[in-house]
Formats: structure tokens, sequence, C-alpha cells
């Protein structure tokens, strides 16, 4: 067992805000694209 | 409810659950005591893996279909599954080098799960150019309905490839012939996180079938206005 659990806390919020934009940003292109008269 | 309203609902409410499994993941599931917090990837990383391979199966079942019925909302089907596909896959090859470089020391490896994962998406991307390059309808729906079924014939291979292959990559922990194996409340969430996931995915899958409908409505000079009813 670890002595103490490791810091790398900066990577999970590196990864969560890459999934975020990738998945909010599709969604806002589809938005866009499916508005064009 | 129209095809494409009823899209943007579905993706409304997708994103909204996409935020609470945010603030279940990072603030109510346990912290992983050998891997610490970047453990926690993992509640986006496997779902939006299962979602691309979701997405690609789906195509090839598509270009089945397809082929033996010739009824074109197989083949538009294929198109807004491979490009929702393509989406997750990004997120999967994304999350899983900023995963990998604190647990493994490094970004990428080739060993067989990370390759044919890459080759995956190399797949999504090859299906949709080879649609932008194909102009008449027919010979287009042929020709991704065969690189739909090759895709098909992939997604084996990636599931199974932890066990043919020696690989760094972790084995499957919820996927497997015997009970998952993980703390109740970490399976809670993953569990969770892949049915938010996998409803996004038919959000925007939805929404995309819409459009192509759109598309294929104002090739045939109808019209129809942007309704979507399929």
């Amino acid at each position: 067992m670890p002595e103490s659990i490791p810091q790398n806390a900066g990577f999970m919020v590196a990864a969560y805000t890459m999934a975020a934009v990738i998945l909010v940003g599709y969604a806002v292109l589809l938005y866009r694209r499916t508005r064009k008269p | 409810m129209t095809l494409l309203r009823r899209g943007r609902w579905i993706t409304g409410v997708a994103l909204a659950l996409l935020a609470v499994v945010y603030v279940r993941a990072l603030a109510y599931t346990p912290v992983e005591r050998f891997q610490g917090p970047a453990q926690k990837i993992f509640y986006v990383h496997v779902p939006s893996a299962w979602c691309a391979m979701l997405a690609m199966g789906l195509v090839g079942i598509a270009g089945i279909l397809y082929l033996l019925l010739k009824d074109p909302r197989f083949d538009r089907f294929g198109e807004a599954s491979a490009e929702v596909g393509t989406a997750f896959s990004l997120v999967m090859l994304t999350t899983g080098p900023i995963w990998a470089k604190p647990i493994w020391g490094t970004w990428w490896t080739w060993d067989a799960r990370l390759t044919l994962t890459l080759f995956l998406f190399l797949l999504f991307l090859g299906y949709l150019l080879l649609r932008g390059a194909v102009t008449d309808p027919g010979l287009r729906a042929r020709y991704s309905a065969v690189l739909g079924i090759c895709g098909l014939v992939l997604l084996p291979f990636i599931h199974l490839s932890v066990y043919f292959f020696r690989t760094l990559h972790p084995q499957p922990i919820v996927l497997k012939p015997s009970a998952p194996s993980l703390p109740g409340p970490m399976l809670f969430t993953l569990l969770f996180s892949f049915g938010v996931f996998t409803l996004l995915y038919v959000g925007f899958v939805t929404q995309r079938y819409a459009l192509a409908l759109f598309r294929d409505q104002a090739e045939l000079g109808g019209g129809g206005g942007r309704d979507g009813h399929a």
C-alpha cells in the first residue's frame, strides 16, 4: 500500500476539461449546423 | 415533436446529466489510493470508448442492412453515427494519454489496444472522408457500407486485444465474464456515466440524422423545410 495518495489532480482536471470541450463543442456545432436556413 | 427538436431535447437533457456525472465523479466518488485523482479519468474515458465502439458497431450493422435492403435511411444513419463516433473516439484518445502519463509514465505506447483504438479513430475519419469524396449517392452509400462493415469486424479485436496480446492497458472490469470488480460507489458512478454518454450519443445521432435528412430532401428538390419528419 502506498504511504500517501499520488498528487496528480491536474491530470484529472485536464482530462475532464478536454472531454467537456469536445462534447459541448460538438453539441454547439450541431446546433449551429441545424439552424442554418 | 419533430426529429430535430427531439434530438435537441435529448442532447440538452444528456448535457445536463453530464454535469451531474462530473459532480458525482469529482466530488462524491472516492479517490483510488494507488492511482490517486487521475483514476477518476476512467469515468469519462471508458464511457467515451464504449460510445465510440457502439457508434462503429451500429455503422457496420446499418451498412449490412443498407446492402441488403437498399433503404437510404440506413445510409443516413451510418453517416450520422460515424460522425458522432468520431467525436467520442476523440474524447477517448485525448483522455487516455492524459491518464497514462501519471500512471504509466508515458503519454502513449504502441501496444495492441492503443494502436487498435487509434485505428478505429482513423477508420471513422476515413469513412467521413470517403463520403465527402464520392459524389454519386448510390456509390457513396455502397462504399461507406463496406467500410462500416470493416469497422464492425474490428470491434471484437479491440475488446479482446488485452487478452490476446501483452499490453499495458488494464483488463476489462465491467464487460467481462465474471462480476464487475469495482467498489459500489465507483461502479455506480461508472454505470451512471455509461447511461449519460449513451443518451448523449442518441441525442447527437438524432440531430445529425435530421441534418442528413434535410440535405437529402434538398438534393431531391423537395425542400421539406427543417421539420425533420423521417
